[in-house]
């Protein structure tokens, strides 16, 4: 770093690298040994995929014709709206989430600078988290005969500057409309809405009812055969910059590092003036405005008291909102398009799909909500120095993670249950025992961690998580092949989901001692 | 007569011991200070105490409950409160006492009167429904303590409970504490401030290195440490420390 002039841009940008890696390296986020092994096998697994793909396209040139520029314009659309559902909530964590951010406010380091490192350490998170999935799986086409796919490369680094340009804009204009009260829980929505846009706008004809589901890519594919699909000059870019041609995409990562380099300049002093507002923003929330509701009677007992404290926590924490409405928003239209499909009697594979994306989507949320209310626990010791039972002290926020779940799917139930009695009876089932089981599975394997790090809970706990998505996939798959009239087939995927909660099992004496060790 | 707390050979070694065969008895109605330097094990006794932390060997007797083989009876009648408030940010104060009343499972309507009285006394009165994430340190004791105090505990158990209070609030929590104790509660508290212990505690016990060096009222400490009669607080502590220091 020495060599690096102080604070300069590469300056800082070394310094976050290094505290970014130690943070990395020091909480051992990635779970140990384990979580290496198995992640090691899924990137071999995705690496032999993109072998695959790579040995098929190699004599494939993707024609530059309508279709195809169709498809890579929706391509592009999902990245940029997953990736700005990112940006967005980064940008605006990045104004409350204090860290180093007074020291260097307080030093001589021009404000636009620590601005612009920290929208770079933004855009290059965002970018890193698509690279890990896409290089696995293109890189190889690349060695084997598609070079020129390289662009795609070029095409993912321009709209992650171009959504963290827009992010930082757009936090920072929530900011100015409507203060630093509302921005975080505001924003935190936004970004969780952007992140479900494609899917929700993809789905929203069947919802309304229209038709029974459709997939965007499936809706696209028909207009274009029947000759419906006009696209501009301009629209061919995006796949003409991904084939690596390079005015196109010498183009988009001109206007992606544009756009960054303009708003991460532009809005630096307003973001220091920004992050000072959130600053006191705890003390003026607290004068401003007591916590309405009528003066009721304190709750009676452990359960209830627990229970109370739980939700008001769950409905307080905007921070915690984007991560878990973005599930619900996945969760909820499901169940609705599920119920529509009934509706509309087309049983079979939509139906059995739909239930089985329930009841997987209803184990993870109430496993997000479990590891808030289990181990995110903010004063452990006073529960500890209390006389409260920790089985009663348990149940309460079990209680408090599944209540959510179940209002969630409550109404979309109800819908199946008066046109499709037995797929709805088949989901609720599968829908309790995933929410359960996930809620269990963070009773059992608890790893106590602080709310604000609910974002990396999955490398915190890593052997949590994963078993929360095998048990919720195998119940899911029990519940759509009961919708779908294979009830007997049914009970193989529900023994292995009983196997592996025995296997996941642990004793009171076994979570005290590991909780005594964290 | 039962003692408030007997504690008995009271041993913990984390990477290296912590506290060493303590013997420590506190009677009912006392206010009783633990003083000793930076790491002498001061909060390690006090969270075996309070069933926080699992202790090697020795035993801990509170109100004639055995605390290690009956945790949540010596818990019903204890109160816990840390340096670090324990309070949730995002909850009102009166929400808090609330949950804890919940904890111990004091009666709905008796808690709540009995929370709107502590704020008050406090004077937390007119930040009883707004949330404490912009509260000051202070403050957030202030709610930890009334916390402590919404069931009753007959032994209440504070670790260094003037941090970050303001001389007014200092004054409120000392005042109410010696009326606790005037009241026949029993305290026992460790604190930097030895002001507070040379005017408020019945008794004090010095600790270092996880023994007890000496213990007594001031009197009997001051004759302990050798000094003459008109010595402070501070001067026998640092006599008794620096003699008691390990080498």
């Amino acid at each position: 770093m020495s060599l690096l002039r102080s604070g300069s841009i590469p300056w800082l940008l070394a310094h976050e690298m290094r505290l970014g890696f130690r943070a990395l390296t020091g909480k051992r986020a990635m779970g140990g040994v384990g979580a290496m092994i198995g992640l090691a096998i899924l990137a071999l697994l995705m690496l032999t995929g993109g072998v695959i793909i790579g040995l098929a396209a190699r004599r494939f040139d993707v024609p530059v014709i309508p279709l195809s520029a169709a498809v890579a314009l929706a391509c592009c659309a999902t990245a940029f709206t997953l990736m700005l559902s990112q940006t967005l909530a980064a940008a605006s964590e990045a104004l409350y989430e204090r860290g180093d951010l007074d020291l260097l406010f307080s030093s001589p380091i021009p404000p636009r600078t620590v601005l612009f490192v920290r929208a770079l350490g933004v855009a290059a998170g965002v970018l890193t988290v698509f690279l890990i999935f896409v290089t696995p799986l293109l890189g190889p086409a690349v060695f084997l005969g598609h070079p020129e796919w390289l662009g795609l490369f070029g095409v993912l680094a321009a709209l992650a500057l171009l959504a963290t340009a827009t992010g930082l804009t757009l936090a920072m204009a929530l900011f100015k409309l409507i203060g630093p009260r509302r921005t975080r829980t505001v924003a935190q929505v936004l970004a969780a809405l952007t992140g479900a846009a494609f899917f929700l706008a993809s789905q929203i004809r069947t919802i309304m009812g229209e038709k029974a589901s459709e997939s965007l890519f499936q809706s696209l594919a028909r207009d274009a055969a029947e000759g419906r699909v006009t696209i501009p000059p301009i629209g061919y870019w995006p796949l003409k910059a991904m084939l690596g041609e390079p005015l196109p995409l010498l183009a988009m990562v001109a206007i992606g590092a544009g756009a960054f380099v303009l708003s991460a300049l532009s809005l630096g002093k307003r973001f220091a003036d920004a992050a000072a507002a959130a600053a006191t923003q705890g003390a003026e929330a607290s004068a401003a405005k007591p916590v309405k509701g009528r003066d009721r009677a304190f709750a009676r007992g452990v359960f209830a008291a627990t229970l109370a404290k739980e939700v008001r926590l769950i409905l307080r924490d905007a921070a915690l909102l984007s991560q878990v409405l973005l599930r619900v928003l996945y969760l909820v239209p499901t169940a609705l398009i599920l119920s529509r499909t009934a509706g509309h009697g087309d049983g079979g594979a939509a139906l059995a799909g739909g239930a089985g994306v329930v009841v997987f989507l209803a184990g993870q949320v109430a496993g997000s909500l479990s590891w808030i209310t289990l181990s995110a626990e903010e004063s452990p010791d006073l529960l500890a120095v209390s006389p409260a039972a920790t089985r009663s002290l348990r149940r309460a926020k079990l209680a408090a993670a599944l209540l959510p779940v179940a209002l969630l799917l409550a109404v979309p139930l109800a819908m199946l249950l008066w046109l499709a009695p037995v797929a709805a009876l088949w989901t609720a089932l599968g829908a309790g025992l995933s929410a359960w089981s996930c809620g269990l599975i963070n009773v059992w394997h608890q790893k106590p961690g602080k709310r604000a790090d609910f974002k990396r809970r999955r490398g915190a706990s890593w052997f949590a998580t994963l078993a929360e998505v095998v048990v919720s996939a195998l119940l899911a798959g029990g519940a759509g092949l009961a919708v779908a009239g294979l009830a007997s087939w049914a009970l193989i995927p529900l023994a292995f989901a009983g196997l592996a909660m025995l296997a996941l099992r642990r004793s009171d004496e076994q979570i005290a001692k590991v909780l005594r060790m964290a | 007569m039962t003692e408030a707390l007997i504690v008995r050979g009271l041993d913990k070694t984390f990477s290296k011991p912590a506290v060493r065969e303590l013997d420590l008895t506190v009677h009912p109605g006392e206010l009783y200070a633990l003083l000793g330097p930076n790491g002498a094990g001061k909060t390690t006794t006090l969270r075996m105490v309070a069933g926080l932390t699992k202790p090697d060997r020795g035993s801990i007797s509170i109100f004639g409950v055995d605390a290690l083989a009956d945790p949540a009876g010596a818990k019903a009648i204890t109160a816990w409160a840390p340096d670090e408030a324990m309070i949730y940010d995002r909850l009102t104060p009166l929400e808090y006492l609330e949950f804890v009343a919940g904890l111990w499972n004091v009666e709905p309507r008796h808690a709540k009167a009995r929370a709107l009285e502590l704020l008050e006394t406090l004077g937390l009165a007119s930040e009883a429904r707004r949330r404490c994430e912009g509260f000051s340190r202070g403050m957030k004791q202030k709610v930890a303590l009334a916390g402590a105090l919404i069931h009753d505990p007959r032994l209440l158990i504070l670790d260094e409970p003037l941090t970050g209070l303001d001389a007014a609030s200092a004054r409120l929590v000392k005042d109410m504490l010696q009326a606790r104790v005037d009241a026949g509660g029993t305290v026992i508290l460790t604190t930097h401030i030895l002001e507070v212990a040379e005017r408020m505690a019945d008794r004090i016990g010095i600790i270092a290195g996880g023994r007890l060096l000496a213990e007594g009222t001031l009197d009997a400490l001051r004759s302990q440490a050798g000094q003459g009669g008109g010595d402070t607080l501070e001067d026998v502590f640092l006599q008794l420390t620096a003699d008691g220091a390990p080498a």
